[in-house]
Formats: structure tokens, C-alpha cells, sequence
């Protein structure tokens, strides 16, 4: 995809010229926005001590629940490994959409993923994948043979104050608002407003965050009101008198008449 | 035989980052501390300190998962694989065409997952706070590293690095504005990649200001040292890159013989040296800045690249 970006200065129109580079950069932060939402899922689902009672006393799911999960996980890294099949495998989806394909993948050698050229890119996931893993097995292998494999359990750091709470952890929100500041100031006009209690005060401090959907607001909140104001109209129509209905058809027939006279 | 010979010097280009990392730390450090009027640890402690923490016994909290374990290992193999991608001495390694200038920033940005889900897994809030601040800056160094990569990209036609620092040693380069603007942008990601002063203090322990320490901040024994490893390889990696981008004279060609694999080892070890001479220069001289100031900080890394892109969009010569 990035290398779309690469060979984009050649395209005619001078305005998608311009708008290419930065669709690199926005592809690049939703990878890395990507990277923040998962650490932040799994981090507040699964890691970290037990935040409620239920969690607390979770157990683990059952052997095909899992080996479901880890079917998925294993066809995530192959496509990874093995781009190239799964390239060609969507190459009439690709033909069918732009009436273009990459070119095949199955003739590279060792599964290289050559998107252009040699010259210009390769990405050999298999060979990354066996030198990631030789690495980290040689690493673990060295230290755990040459040096000590002793481990003790005890305690996590405090910092010389003890928490037992599990309240003073990092929770999705918590985690979030990094970015959130960076970016939802000026995307979400987001706003935080913090009341400290003044020494002495026994009441709680309160943090709050207002976020605002820009889209949603200035797009489909006034479709949404307008609609609202027609239906309650049209709701009145629904409780008039005899008398009333019959003047309203009549009106009515006029004004379609009129309409259709009037109309060449 | 020449398959064994390029086996054997992508080997060597392996095993000399890994045992260059922990030296280029050692003497960032004695630059800095020289320049403050102190003596200094000597230029091998770093080796010391990582043979020390080998030693060590493990100390692991109660929760701690097999996930928490595991990590630094895949930390340490990511970056290695990463850093022994980018030429040091010679380019157009056999290993070099297994993966991009792309593909080597989705291999950091895949530490940096392990790193924040490392943690959040304690569940103390000293990893958590660090883990969203890593996210945080990882949402705009990733763009600004990207920018710089179609910049450099744009010009030599090919994210491989091999071509590329091939192209710039070339004659018909010539000075070019965009190459400025991505040599700046390059060198703020990695000052913030790095956990460098403006940025981060790697010298304290103090919550307020760190963000790649507190992250580590569970970890002790041999786990410690396979992340201080990998942070050290990741210095070196930017050190090497901004070398093989920016400064590309004396690499040896792909077909070079022993005396060129020389002088470019010799010339690498002169650009390490210049390099982390100006970076210790470079943090004695500045102030550590706040957290949400790095967003500017790292924006304008962002800016420089995005500009150098469009700059390459509108003319070629530029």
C-alpha cells in the first residue's frame, strides 16, 4: 500500500497529487493508532490484577472455544509469513474491483513479496519470521545456558506505597488520555474539567471529559432534528375533528390541482 | 562460496551491532559526563552492567503472566533483526533484501507493542502511565518516520536501503532541500524513538519525567538486560540508519572485496563516533521538555517530512 504512495507522483491530476503524501501519513497513524487501541483492549481486558469480583474468579474458557481462537491467530501470522498466496489469491477480487492486479507472487523464490520490482521493494516475510524467531530462541537459549535460569516470585514494586486496590490501576480512559489531549483538543473538541476539593473538604474530586463528535453533530444531529420538528407537525394532524380532516382533504385537492394545472 | 562468504559477512554484520550496542551507550555517556567536567563510568561499562544483570537472579511479581516473560525476548529478537537490516559497513547484504525501510519501522512499531503491553501487565501505575504516553508518541513519530521514508524514498525510487545509500553515495544527488528536511525529521524521531533528553531522561528514575524507564520498571535480572540490549541495538539501529541515509561515503558496494569490507568498517566506527559525539552534545546542551510538549516536539518532524514529500511531488530537482 505505501508503495502505491511511492510511484503516485507519475498520476496526471495534480489535486490527488497534493493529497497522496498525506493519505501515507493518515495510513501510518491508524497503524499506530491501531497498535495504542490494542495494547489498550488487551491491557485493560486480560492484564494487570483482577479488576472486579468477576474477573477475580474468572476460569479459562474450554479446549475448542480456544483452539478456535488460536485457528485464527495461526492464519493471521501464515498470511503474514506467506503474503504472496494470499496476494494471489485475491488477485480476481482485485481484477473484478479495478480491473487490475498485482502481479503474481507464487514464481518469487523463498516467498519474497516483490510488489514492483526487486529494485524498487522486497519484503521476505518467512525469512524475517525464521530470523525473528532463531534470534529470540539463540537469546533465550544463551542466557538460560551461559547464565542463570533462578527466578524468584514476590511482590510487584509500590514505590514505598502499598496499593492493595486494584482501583489505582490504568483503565481504558486512563490510557487513553495521552492521546486523547494530542488529538481529540482539536478533532473532538474535547474538553477536561477538574474540581479539587480545597484541603479540609471532605467531598470527592470529579474529572470530567467532554467529548464532542464533530461529524455526528454537524452532519446527522440536524437531519435528525429536522426530522423530529416534521414528525411532531404531522403528529397534530393526527388529532384534528371531522370538520377539520374534511377542510384539510379539500385543501389538499385544491392545492394538487392547482398543482397540476399550473404544471406544463 | 560466495553464497558462504555473504552468509559469513551478514553474520558478522549481525554479531557487530550487538556488540557495538552497549559501546556507542558507554561512550554517549562518557561525552556527557565529560562534558559536565566529570569523569564518567569507563566506556565498558555498559558490558559490565549487562553481564551483571545476566547473573542476577529474576525477581517476578506474583501476577506476572507467561506474556510478561516472554516479551523481552521477542523485544530483543525484533529489534536485533531490525538493526542487523540496516547497512553498517556494507550494503547490499544478502539479508538486506528480506525487508524494507518500511518493513524495518512496522519491526520497531511491533517492540513497541510487546514493550506497552509489558506494562500494563503488572497492573502498577507506573507502567500504565508510560504505556499510554508510549502510545501517544508512537501516534505521531510512526507518520513523521513514514513521511521521512517516502521522502528518501521518492528520490531514489526504492525503500530498499541497500539502493538507496548506493544512489546518494552516487554523483547526481546534489544538494537537495527535501533531503534536509528529512535528515531533521529523521533525527527528531529518533531523539524521541530513543527516549533521548528532550524527550525522556534515560539517566533518572523519576515518574514524572520517564516514559521508556517506568515501562522496564518490573522487569530485573536477565530480563533487564535483553531490554537494555535491545534499547542500546535500537540506538545504534538510528545511529546506522541516519549513517546509511545520510552519510553513505565509504560503505562497500555489493560486490566489494575484503579491503573495501574494511574500509567501510572503518569509516562505520568514524560516523558512530561523530554521531554520538553531536548527540552528547547535542543533550548536555538542551532541557528535558514536558510530556504534551513532545506532541509539538514530534510534529514538526512530522511537518519537515510531510513538506519534503511534497516538495518532491511538485519537482524533482528539489
Amino acid at each position: 500500500m505505501f508503495q502505491a504512495v511511492l510511484v503516485s507522483p507519475q498520476l496526471p491530476q495534480w489535486g490527488l497529487k497534493f493529497f497522496i503524501p498525506a493519505v501515507g501519513a493518515m495510513m501510518a497513524l491508524a497503524a499506530a493508532l491501531a497498535v495504542a487501541y490494542f495494547v489498550r483492549m488487551y491491557g485493560v481486558a486480560f492484564l494487570g490484577r483482577p479488576r472486579s469480583q468477576a474477573a477475580l474468579v474468572a476460569n479459562e474458557t474450554d479446549r475448542w472455544s480456544l483452539a478456535a481462537m488460536a485457528l485464527l491467530a495461526l492464519l493471521c501470522l501464515l498470511s503474514g509469513i506467506f503474503p504472496g498466496l494470499l496476494i494471489d489469491a485475491l488477485a480476481p477480487v482485485t481484477t473484478q474491483l479495478t480491473s487490475a492486479h498485482m502481479p503474481s507472487q507464487t514464481s518469487e523464490i523463498l516467498q519474497s513479496l516483490v510488489p514492483i520490482s526487486e529494485s524498487r521493494s522486497s519484503y521476505n516475510g518467512l525469512l524475517v519470521f525464521i530470523f525473528i524467531s532463531l534470534s529470540a530462541a539463540a537469546a533465550a537459549f544463551a542466557i538460560h545456558r551461559l547464565a542463570t535460569r533462578s527466578l524468584r516470585r514476590g511482590p510487584a514494586w509500590d514505590c514505598g506505597y502499598p496499593d492493595p486496590s486494584p482501583m489505582t490501576q490504568y483503565t481504558a480512559a486512563s490510557f487513553g488520555q495521552p492521546i486523547r489531549r494530542v488529538f481529540g483538543t482539536t478533532v473532538f473538541r474535547a474538553s477536561e474539567h477538574v474540581d479539587m476539593p480545597s484541603p479540609g473538604q471532605t467531598r470527592p474530586a470529579v474529572y470530567e471529559a467532554r467529548i464532542h463528535d464533530v461529524i455526528w453533530e454537524t452532519l446527522y444531529l440536524p437531519i435528525a432534528w429536522t426530522v423530529e420538528v416534521l414528525s411532531k407537525l404531522l403528529n397534530k394532524a393526527q388529532f384534528l375533528s371531522i370538520r377539520s380532516f374534511l377542510s384539510l382533504v379539500f385543501f389538499a385537492l385544491i392545492l394538487l390541482l392547482l398543482g397540476l394545472a399550473i404544471w406544463p | 562460496m560466495a553464497l558462504i562468504l555473504d552468509i559469513a559477512t551478514q553474520g558478522a554484520q549481525m554479531m557487530l551491532v550487538l556488540a557495538l550496542a552497549p559501546l556507542l551507550t558507554g561512550f554517549v555517556r562518557k561525552i556527557k559526563a565529560r562534558l559536565l567536567l566529570r569523569q564518567g563510568p569507563p566506556l565498558l561499562q555498559p558490558y559490565r552492567d549487562l553481564l551483571r544483570l545476566v547473573r542476577k537472579e529474576v525477581v517476578l511479581a506474583d501476577n506476572a503472566s507467561w506474556l510478561f516473560r516472554t516479551a523481552p525476548y521477542l523485544i530483543f529478537a525484533a529489534t536485533w533483526v531490525a538493526a542487523s537490516l540496516v547497512p553498517t559497513f556494507a550494503a547490499g547484504l544478502m539479508f538486506s533484501w528480506a525487508a524494507d525501510l518500511i518493513a524495518i519501522t512496522a519491526l520497531l512499531g511491533s517492540v513497541r507493542f510487546f514493550l506497552a503491553l509489558a506494562g500494563m501487565e503488572i497492573g502498577t501505575s507506573f507502567g500504565g502511565i508510560d504505556s499510554s504516553r508510549e502510545a501517544m508518541f508512537a501516534t505521531l513519530a510512526e507518520p513523521a518516520m513514514i513521511m521521512m521514508v517516502f521522502t528518501v524514498a521518492l528520490l531514489a525510487g526504492s525503500t530498499q536501503l541497500s539502493t538507496f545509500s548506493t544512489y546518494m553515495a552516487s554523483s547526481d544527488v546534489g544538494l537537495r532541500v527535501s533531503l534536509a528536511l528529512a535528515l531533521v525529521a529523521l533525527i527528531i524521531v529518533a531523539i524521541a524513538e530513543n527516549a533521548r533528553i528532550p524527550v525522556d531522561n534515560p539517566a533518572t528514575h523519576l515518574e514524572l519525567t520517564m516514559v521508556h524507564e517506568a515501562m522496564v520498571l518490573e522487569y530485573s535480572g536477565r530480563h533487564l538486560a535483553v531490554i537494555e540490549l535491545a534499547a542500546q541495538l535500537k540506538l545504534l539501529l538510528y545511529a546506522s540508519l541516519i549513517a546509511c541515509l545520510f552519510i553513505p561515503w565509504g560503505l562497500a558496494k555489493p560486490e566489494a572485496n575484503a579491503g573495501d569490507l574494511a574500509i567501510g568498517a572503518v569509516t562505520y566506527l568514524a560516523k558512530l563516533t561523530a554521531l554520538g559525539l553531536m548527540l552528547g552534545i547535542f543533550e548536555t546542551a538542551i532541557a528535558k521538555m514536558r510530556v504534551f510538549r513532545v506532541a509539538d516536539f514530534l510534529g514538526i518532524a512530522l511537518m519537515l517530512g510531510l513538506l519534503g514529500t511534497l516538495l518532491l511531488f511538485v519537482s524533482r530537482s528539489l
